[in-house]
C-alpha cells in the first residue's frame, strides 16, 4: 500500500532538471580539405572519407568540386549542407554566365559565396568552404570562408576535422613560419613554391592526418588549376608522382583553351 | 499613322488585332517631343551630349539635369519624360551597386541596360497579392553609356523595353536630322574631342535656340577617369571649337 | 571519551575534487578527456569435441588508442595478462582497463598463493564484476576475460556496470558489431587452433578497418591448457607509406634571442677528517651512499 496516493509538490525530485528533447538538424561527417596557391597554379585537395561518429558512411564521398575552368571548391563539415551548397554554386554560376555573358571570375565567385553564406546567417551551412583557382591576373589564389561568409584571400589553408593537425605543418612550410633563412640569404618568400614540392606537402598532410585522426582516410582528390600556358611537365612526369598516383586531365567546361585543370587521385590508409 | 482609332489603345496590355500595343507606341511619340540627346563611341570613351530647353531666361539651367549618373563607369542621357527616367536611373544605380555588393566587380554596361529595360516592361494592372505594378509605361528613351571589359559601349533604349547598341546615337525632337549628320561624319577612329564637337555641332544643326554653354550638357565616360559631366570652361572649349 | 573526527579511510578512490572539478569543467572548455580505447576486442572458445586438437580460448584485440577524434597510441597493447593461463582484452577507459586488470591480477596472484592452486576463470571473472559493480560503471572497463583452467576453457565478457555473459564467442567495445558480424557468419564449434585463430583475425580486421575507433594492428592471444601463446602484432595490415618530403630542417633554423653557455659539470672537494677513508690525495672523491653506512665493502644481510 502506497503511504500516499499522491506524492505531495514537496516531494517533487528537485535534483533533475526536466531534459528537453530537441532536433538537431546537423551533424559532423568528419574528413579534411585544404589549398595551396602557387604563382600561377592552385591545388585544391580532400579527403574521400565520410563518417558520422565512430562509423564510415563512404570510403568515397566527393568534398571538391570544379566549378569553372579557373575555379575549385573544396566543402567540409556537414556533408548534406555541403552538397547542396555547391549545387546551388553551380546553379548561380549558369544564371550568371546567361545574364552577362561571361563565366563568373574567381574573386567574383568568392564574393557571391559570401552573401550566399551570410543569407543563412540564422540557420547557417554547417560548411567551412575552401576556394581555389586562377584569378584575373593569372596569378593562383586560395579564398578561404567560414560558415557564415568571413571571408580572405590567402596562400593557404587547412579546414575540417584535421585542420588543427595540417594548419601548423602549413604555416610552417608554406609561410616558414619559425624558420630562419640562412644569415645572409635571401628571406623566404610565401607563394612561390614549384608545383611538386607543393603536391609533396599536400600528400603528406593528408597520410600523416591519417595517421594520427581517425575521421581522415580512405582517399584523396587533389585539384591543380594551371594558368595558361604554363608548362605541365612538373605534374604529368610520372616519376614525380608518388606510388599509386594517377593523373587525369579534366575537359574544359568553357570554351576551353585558357587555364587547364587536372585531377590527381591516391590512395589512403583505410583504418 | 493609327488608321483604326479603336478601344485598343485603352488597356496597356491589351494588344491590337494587328498586334499593336497602342501605349507603347503613343510612349514612343512622348520621345519624339522631348530635347535632342547624341551620344557617340569613341576608342577611349563614349560621349554623351544633351539639349536644355530653357523656355524662359527666368528658368535656372543648371537645374535642368538630364544627362545623370548610374555608376562611376555608367552615365545616362535622356529624352522624353525626364521625370520617368528617374525611376529608371533609380534602378540602375540599385541593380549596379547590387552587382557590385554580390560579385566584387563593376557590372556590364548591357546587363545594366538589361536591368533597365527589364523593369521598362513592369506596367500593367497589379494581380492580387502582387505589389501594385506601375500604371503606364515609361515615356523616356535613355542612352546608357559606359566602359567594361569589352570596352566603351552606348545602348539606346525605350519604352517597349527593347535596347540596341550603336557607335553613335540621337534621340528625341530632332533625331532623324541627327542621326543622320551622325552617320555622315562618324568614324571608329574618332578621339574624345572629336566626339565631343561632333555631338554639339549635331546638336547645334538641329536645336532652335543658338547653341552655348547654358543650354547644353556634355559628359564622357572613360577609362581614366570614369563618368564625369564637364564643366562649364570645358564646355565652352568645345563650343569655340566649333565657331572656328 | 571526546568524539574522534570520522577519518577518511585511505583506500579506493577519492572523490573531494569531484564538485570543484565540476565547477572548472563549466568555467573553462570541459573536464579533462580520460584516454579511451575505442576497441574491438574479441574472444571464441575453440578445440575439443571431434576437431581432434586441444580445446581453449582465443583472444584478438586492436592496437589503437584514441583521445576523442585524435589517435593517442598506434600500437598499444589492450590484451592485459592476469594469470599465466588467464588472460583480459579491455574496452573503454585505457586508465581503468590497465588498472582494474592490474589490480585483479595481483589479487589472483595472492589468491593462487593462499589457496596453493591456480586460480579459476570464474574466480577472476568474479572478482573482476564485483569491483565493477562497487562503481556503478564509473569504472570504464569493459572487458573479454578468457582462459583455461582445471574445468576448460572458459569466456565471459564484462560490462562495466558489472554484468558478464559467457558465450562461446564474444565481442566488446566499439568495433563490437563489425567483429560480432564475422563471427555471426563464419563462428563454429570445434574448430582447429589455426582456423580459430584466423577468425579472430578477421574479426579484429573487420573492426580496424569499419570502425573508426579501432585500428592499426591485430594482437591474438592463445590459451590452451599447455600453455599460453602471445601473438603480439600477429598481423599489420596498415604500417605507415613513406613520406615524399624530407622535412630534416638546416642548423640554425630556430631562432634564438640569447644565448648562454653553462658548465654542467660540478667538482666538489672532500677532506676525510677520520680514517673511514683512505687518503684520497684530495682530488675529485667518488660519492659514497650515506644510507649504506659504514658498512663498506660487506653487503647488508636481510632477514629471510
Amino acid at each position: 500500500m502506497a503511504l500516499y496516493s499522491n506524492a505531495p509538490a514537496s516531494y517533487a525530485d528537485h535534483t533533475s532538471a526536466p531534459i528537453e528533447h530537441r532536433f538537431n538538424p546537423y551533424s559532423d561527417n568528419g574528413g579534411s580539405i585544404l589549398a595551396i596557391a602557387g604563382k600561377d597554379f592552385s591545388v585544391i585537395a580532400g579527403d574521400t572519407r565520410q563518417s558520422e561518429g565512430y562509423n564510415i558512411q563512404t570510403r568515397y564521398a566527393r568534398k571538391v568540386w570544379q566549378l569553372t575552368d579557373k575555379a575549385v571548391l573544396a566543402t567540409n563539415g556537414f556533408a548534406a549542407d555541403g552538397n547542396n551548397f555547391v549545387k546551388r554554386v553551380k546553379q548561380r554560376l549558369e544564371w550568371y554566365e546567361h545574364a552577362h555573358h561571361k563565366p563568373m571570375g574567381l574573386k567574383s565567385i568568392a564574393r557571391m559565396i559570401q552573401t550566399m553564406l551570410y543569407a543563412k546567417r540564422f540557420f547557417p551551412y554547417y560548411v567551412y568552404n575552401i576556394l581555389g583557382g586562377i584569378e584575373e591576373d593569372g596569378s593562383g589564389a586560395v579564398y578561404s570562408f567560414d560558415p557564415v561568409g568571413s571571408y580572405e584571400r590567402e596562400a593557404c589553408r587547412a579546414a575540417g576535422a584535421a585542420q588543427s593537425l595540417i594548419q601548423p605543418f602549413l604555416d610552417n612550410q608554406i609561410y616558414f613560419k619559425n624558420q630562419t633563412p640562412e644569415t645572409g640569404s635571401e628571406p623566404f618568400i610565401p607563394g612561390n613554391l614549384p608545383l611538386s614540392t607543393v603536391l609533396s606537402l599536400v600528400v603528406d598532410s593528408f597520410t600523416s592526418a591519417t595517421e594520427r585522426h581517425i575521421e581522415v582516410g580512405d582517399g584523396m582528390e587533389i585539384y591543380v588549376v594551371m594558368n595558361k600556358g604554363r608548362t605541365t611537365d612538373d605534374l604529368l612526369d610520372k616519376k614525380k608522382l608518388g606510388p599509386g598516383m594517377e593523373v587525369e586531365e579534366l575537359g574544359a567546361l568553357g570554351e576551353g583553351g585558357g587555364e587547364r585543370t587536372f585531377l590527381v587521385r591516391a590512395a589512403l590508409k583505410r583504418d | 499613322m493609327f488608321m483604326t482609332r479603336s478601344e485598343y489603345d485603352r488597356g496597356v496590355n491589351t494588344f491590337s488585332p494587328e498586334g499593336r500595343l497602342f501605349q507603347v507606341e503613343y510612349a514612343m511619340e512622348a520621345i519624339k517631343l522631348g530635347s535632342t540627346t547624341v551620344g557617340i563611341t569613341t576608342p577611349h570613351g563614349v560621349v554623351l551630349a544633351v539639349e536644355k530647353r530653357v523656355p524662359s531666361p527666368l528658368l535656372e539651367s543648371s537645374s535642368i539635369e538630364k544627362i545623370m549618373e548610374i555608376d562611376s563607369h555608367l552615365g545616362c542621357a535622356m529624352s522624353g519624360l525626364t521625370a520617368d527616367a528617374r525611376t529608371m536611373v533609380e534602378h540602375a544605380r540599385v541593380t549596379s551597386q547590387m552587382h557590385n555588393f554580390t560579385y566584387d566587380e563593376r557590372i556590364g554596361v548591357e546587363s545594366c541596360t538589361q536591368a533597365v529595360c527589364d523593369l521598362a516592361l513592369r506596367f500593367g494592372e497589379s494581380v492580387e497579392d502582387d505589389d501594385a505594378l506601375m500604371s503606364r509605361p515609361f515615356g523616356v528613351a535613355l542612352l546608357i553609356a559606359g566602359i567594361d571589359e569589352k570596352g566603351p559601349q552606348l545602348y539606346h533604349t525605350d519604352p517597349s523595353g527593347t535596347f540596341v547598341r550603336y557607335d553613335a546615337k540621337a534621340i528625341g525632337s530632332g533625331s532623324d536630322a541627327a542621326q543622320q549628320s551622325l552617320q555622315d561624319a562618324f568614324h571608329k577612329q574618332m578621339t574624345l574631342l572629336e566626339a565631343h564637337s561632333l555631338a554639339l555641332k549635331v546638336l547645334k544643326q538641329v536645336m532652335e535656340e543658338k547653341l552655348d554653354e547654358n543650354n547644353v550638357q556634355l559628359a564622357q565616360v572613360t577609362n581614366e577617369k570614369g563618368f564625369e559631366i564637364l564643366g562649364e570652361k570645358e564646355l565652352k572649349e568645345v563650343i569655340e571649337t566649333l565657331a572656328a | 571519551m571526546v568524539a574522534k573526527a570520522v577519518e577518511t579511510p585511505n583506500i579506493g578512490f577519492d572523490f573531494s575534487n569531484h564538485a570543484r572539478n565540476q565547477f572548472l569543467g563549466q568555467r573553462l572548455q570541459g573536464v579533462p578527456k580520460a584516454t579511451s580505447t575505442g576497441t574491438t576486442i574479441v574472444g571464441v572458445i575453440f578445440g575439443g569435441g571431434d576437431s581432434g586438437e586441444e580445446p581453449g580460448v582465443c583472444l584478438g584485440a586492436d592496437t589503437r588508442a584514441t583521445g576523442g577524434p585524435i589517435v593517442a597510441d598506434k600500437n598499444c597493447e589492450k590484451i592485459h595478462y592476469l594469470t599465466p593461463q588467464i588472460r583480459c582484452c579491455g574496452a573503454g577507459t585505457a586508465a581503468d582497463t590497465e588498472f582494474v586488470t592490474n589490480l585483479i591480477s595481483s589479487n589472483l596472484e595472492l589468491h593462487a598463493l593462499s589457496q596453493g592452486r591456480p586460480a579459476r576463470v570464474v574466480t577472476a571473472m568474479t572478482m573482476l564484476k564485483q569491483y565493477l559493480f562497487r562503481y556503478q560503471g564509473h569504472v570504464g572497463a569493459h572487458l573479454v576475460l578468457g582462459g583455461v583452467d582445471v574445468t576448460g576453457p572458459q569466456l565471459f565478457t564484462v560490462h562495466a556496470h558489472g554484468s558478464t555473459d559467457k558465450l562461446p564467442y564474444v565481442t566488446m567495445g566499439s568495433g563490437s558489431l563489425a567483429a560480432m558480424a564475422v563471427f555471426e557468419s563464419s563462428f563454429r564449434e570445434n574448430m582447429k587452433k589455426e582456423e580459430a585463430i584466423a577468425l579472430v583475425a578477421r574479426a579484429i580486421r573487420s573492426g580496424i578497418f569499419n570502425d573508426l575507433g579501432s585500428g592499426s594492428n591485430v594482437d591474438v592471444a592463445v590459451i590452451t591448457k599447455n600453455g599460453t601463446e602471445q601473438l603480439r602484432n600477429y598481423e599489420m595490415p596498415n604500417e605507415r607509406g613513406i613520406k615524399s618530403r624530407n622535412y630534416k630542417f638546416r642548423r640554425g633554423t630556430t631562432a634564438w634571442t640569447k644565448e648562454a653557455v653553462r658548465s654542467l659539470v660540478v667538482s666538489e672537494e672532500i677532506k676525510s677528517t677520520s680514517g673511514a677513508g683512505k687518503d684520497q690525495g684530495g682530488v675529485e672523491v667518488k660519492a659514497v651512499p650515506t644510507g649504506a653506512g659504514a658498512g663498506g665493502e660487506e653487503g647488508m644481510e636481510i632477514d629471510s
